[in-house]
């Protein structure tokens, strides 16, 4: 049952194949609400503060209290909103940041992934999918600060798309494929380890462009609290809002489910049990997102497209010449 | 040069105990000012530093321009006659001898019989400060704006006019300030009554 | 960008309900793309009428409110006016009295200039540094808590001294604060000053020249931040300054980074006074010999401080009686917030808040 990568599809690995998703998507939920409580912990001890620590011993209940006292606040649509259209769009930016979860490898025994030949690509087009939920919100809101918000972001993410899919390129050019599990194998075995470190350049700009793929300070134009108020999703409320925030959560699992794949060697490590290892790093992933948080200000929008054009992509483009350079030499 | 009149001064206070430090701190401006305890003569010489630059202003913007000159303490306090308020403050800007080129107060007083608007002026490069003032009648209370000239007192006038009702001709965006546009009357005119004049809901007059 | 497209402008209303205007304070700015073509500062929506309230008020009875002007550095207010107040009568005020204003009023600015930096790096998206700087915010506050029994609004200085001696120990706590706020300064001036992505959007945005901070009547850090040495603590010594050591520091480009580092810098110009001020104290009473009701003689005085924000000046008329004829407030917040209009026209909507926030005003002054 747990080797169905590679059988023909039966029945019963048809309901292993759900049972496996909505356990992930369980797990994920699960995650996500201990990421964001992890986020507020570490920034609060960050900040010379306690955190929270109200809700449940230690305030680990926090996260479900925030989420069941949105679920239960008002639906609020404005009045000269794009109905339909606000309505859909947190929906749509919400459903991607799922759907690319089935790519990641979580342990050595793919259980729950998708052994995706395109792998990469799928999780890069899925989630630009995003932007277009995140573009309609702003649009929709019929709100000045909603629609600015909104146009920063798409052009933050789109332009932020492009360096970081030249950084994978690297990776991809190392380990000949596409798929994220060949890519966790290529890395045990490879001569110089983990990507990281033939591939520090790409990592770095990989985790620069990730930071602005989730609209995180120092680039969190998009909703930035002291100059937009919040944004594009100013103006929602209640779950609509929770969606958002739990896509934007989830993406954060998920980058850094990918940069722990394609650089940090997946699952692979000695003595602990592959899970664990995975969790580690991408806890280590995560943990840098919040510290980066808690150290920088937020960046001006113009210097923002500009380092990306400028010198993420020249860079990340340099890195790949580099890359088929070094390989056809070595 | 602002040091080694601190030197000087600190060398004083040593010998005197208690160095009252109101004194000092007075003579601070104008060292020729540095007088003692009897308030008179501090007058007297503010009296005279008044004077001579009423003589300035005069040579230069006709006699009468200056109505009278006064003091308070060290302060030489000039009043000017407000057909030429606005050219008697650019040429205490303008002219060399004179410079007083920073606005510190603007302030305007309700008299009863007339309205009052009183200016401290700096000199940046000499330290110095006087006081002008011009008068206008409480009913069509106009003066000349000086927001063209200064546009750091654009505010300034916006609230003399929103709270005293002082129309200031010439001055580029004569709103209220504080008071929101429906409100009736000018709070700060002594004869203003908060009962009469209840402040308007959603535009229209109460009552 | 390019001059044929034809773009519509669109009018964004910031505040009065926007977290960073730092308060009720409401700019509705006209926006062609990104770029601001005009803004007009909308004010008075924390008006109480301090003014008007003051002329039916005992000169004692003004003091409190003028806690509520800038409440973040409510001592400087309060000094404002008792002192403004003893000029008119010519008072001799008790030395310690005078030595806990300077300890006080110093300590205040610090506190005031701390929340600066919190504030305006909260602004600039850095969130950390706002919860920083209220711990030492809080070390100040709790000594003016034991001081005065209050931690905003102190309502501590009477015409003719102060209300409370200092109790027991309390200067030695100053004392131990200074070594403490040093350290803070130098960490904050590491971790800040050269922070890239900070220096990138603070570095020549917000420019005033120095022909516009004398036109604009700009006081205070906004004056100084454009080289002109004008510290009225040095330039018309009030209180005991001119026995203290300390420098005006200046700024040369008149730049929102210059602004900021000139916070920084006061602060440890401060700390310098109060350390001279603590060693020197000496013993005595606190409040001189004042007339149980205060009369100011008739006539019209002016003096002005150097606040936390710039030239905080008190303009009394008086006819004699025990309340004022007239009090105007001058307020540098108000006065300050002018040049904005000025400074955002022609910049982009993303430097908004840069400059606003390095202005640095405090509603309840601008509104009194």
């Amino acid at each position: 049952m747990f080797s169905w990568q590679t059988q023909p599809l039966t029945w019963m690995h048809f309901l292993g194949m759900l049972i496996g998703a909505v356990i992930v998507l369980f797990l994920v939920l699960f995650i996500v609400m201990y990421t964001i409580y992890f986020e507020r912990k570490v920034i609060g001890w960050m900040q010379n503060r306690i955190g929270p620590n109200r809700v449940g011993p230690f305030g680990l209940l926090q996260s479900a209290a925030d989420v069941f006292k949105l679920l239960l606040k008002e639906d609020i649509i404005p009045a000269n909103a794009d109905r339909p259209m606000f309505l859909i769009a947190p929906i749509i930016a919400f459903v991607p940041s799922f759907m690319v979860l089935a790519v990641i490898p979580y342990t050595a025994t793919h259980i729950f992934t998708a052994g995706l030949n395109v792998g990469v690509l799928y999780y890069i087009a899925l989630s630009s999918i995003s932007i277009v939920g995140i573009v309609l919100g702003g649009w929709a809101s019929n709100n000045k600060y909603s629609l600015v918000g909104g146009l920063r972001s798409a052009a933050q993410m789109i332009s932020y798309e492009i360096p970081l899919g030249l950084s994978i390129l690297g990776v991809i050019m190392l380990a000949g494929s596409l798929n994220l599990n060949t890519i966790v194998t290529h890395q045990a075995t490879d001569r110089f380890g983990w990507y990281i470190i033939p591939q520090i350049i790409g990592f770095v700009v990989f985790v620069i462009a990730a930071i602005a793929e989730l609209n995180r300070t120092p680039f969190d134009l998009p909703e930035a609290e002291s100059e937009l108020v919040a944004g594009y999703f100013t103006e929602y409320t209640g779950f609509r809002f929770a969606f958002y925030m739990l896509a934007e959560y989830v993406y954060v699992f998920a980058i850094s489910a990918l940069g722990t794949t394609l650089f940090l060697g997946g699952w692979e490590g000695p003595f602990l049990p592959s899970w664990l290892w995975f969790a580690i790093k991408t806890s280590a992933f995560i943990f840098f997102l919040f510290w980066v948080r808690a150290t920088m200000p937020r960046i001006r929008i113009d210097q923002l497209m500009g380092f990306a054009w400028k010198v993420l992509i020249p860079v990340a483009l340099f890195n790949i010449l580099l890359t088929g350079a070094l390989s056809l030499i070595l | 040069m602002a040091e080694d009149k601190q030197a000087d001064k600190v060398a004083s206070s040593e010998t005197v105990e208690k160095a009252a430090p109101e004194k000092t701190a007075k003579a601070a401006p104008a060292k020729a000012a540095k007088a003692p305890a009897p308030p008179d003569p501090r007058v007297e010489q503010a009296k005279q530093q008044g004077e001579a630059i009423k003589v300035a202003i005069e040579q230069k913007l006709g006699a009468g321009t200056v109505e009278e000159v006064i003091a308070s303490k060290e302060v030489p306090i000039l009043r000017i006659a407000s057909a030429k308020w606005r050219e008697a403050i650019t040429f205490l800007r303008d002219d060399p001898e004179q410079r007083f080129d920073y606005i510190e107060l603007f302030a305007g007083t309700d008299y009863k019989d007339y309205i009052e608007v009183v200016l401290y002026l700096h000199a940046m490069s000499r330290g110095t400060y006087i006081s002008v003032k011009t008068r206008t009648p409480r009913e069509q209370a106009v003066l000349p704006s000086l927001a063209p000239v200064f546009p750091g007192v654009n505010w300034e006038e916006r609230e003399v006019f929103d709270l005293l009702g002082v129309t200031f001709e010439g001055h580029p965006d004569l709103r209220r300030i504080m008071m929101w546009d429906g409100w009736n009357g000018h709070p700060l005119r002594k004869d203003y009554s908060e009962f009469e004049n209840m402040p308007q809901r959603g535009g229209e007059p109460r009552g | 960008m390019s001059t044929s497209l034809r773009t519509e402008e669109m009018i964004l209303n910031v505040g009065p309900q926007h977290p960073s205007t730092h308060g009720v304070f409401r700019l509705v700015v006209t926006l062609d793309g990104e770029q601001i073509i005009d803004a007009d500062p909308v004010v008075g929506y924390l008006h109480r009428g301090t003014e008007k309230l003051a002329e039916g008020l005992q000169y004692t009875q003004i003091i409190p409110y003028t806690d509520r002007l800038d409440y973040l550095a409510a001592m400087l207010n309060n000094y404002a006016l008792v002192h403004t107040v003893e000029y008119a009568l010519d008072l001799e005020i008790p030395a310690r009295a005078e030595y806990l204003r300077v300890i006080v009023m110093e300590l205040n600015r610090i506190a005031s200039h701390l929340l600066f930096l919190g504030t305006y790096l909260l602004d600039l998206g850095a969130m950390s540094p706002f919860l920083y700087v209220f711990q030492e915010r809080e070390r100040i506050v709790q000594l003016f808590n034991e001081i005065c029994g209050a931690r905003l609004t102190y309502n501590y200085m009477r015409v003719g001294g102060v209300k409370w001696d200092a109790p027991p120990g309390w200067i030695e706590k100053v004392r131990d604060f200074i070594p403490f706020m040093r350290e803070k300064v130098k960490m904050y001036d590491k971790l800040i000053s050269g922070n890239e992505i900070f220096l990138h959007r603070v570095r020549g945005i917000g420019v005033i020249t120095k022909e516009d901070a004398l036109q604009y009547s700009l006081s205070g850090i906004n004056l100084r931040s454009t080289g002109i040495a004008f510290d009225l603590r040095k330039n018309r010594p009030y209180s005991l300054y001119n026995q203290f050591e300390f420098d005006v520091v200046t700024g040369k480009n008149g730049d929102c980074f210059d602004r900021y580092y000139l916070h920084l810098e006061e602060i440890r110009q401060s700390l310098r006074i109060v350390e001279q001020a603590v060693a020197q104290i000496p013993e005595g009473p606190v409040l001189g010999k004042v007339p149980k009701l205060i009369r100011v003689p008739a006539g019209e005085y002016y003096r002005s401080i150097e606040g936390a924000r710039g030239e905080l000046g008190v303009y009394i008329v008086s006819d004699g009686k025990d309340k004022p004829y007239r009090l105007k407030l001058r307020r540098p917040s108000f006065v300050n917030l002018q040049i904005l209009r000025k400074l955002l026209i022609g910049q982009s909507m993303a430097n908004l808040i840069a400059i606003l926030g390095a202005v640095d005003i405090v509603l309840g002054e601008v509104d009194a």
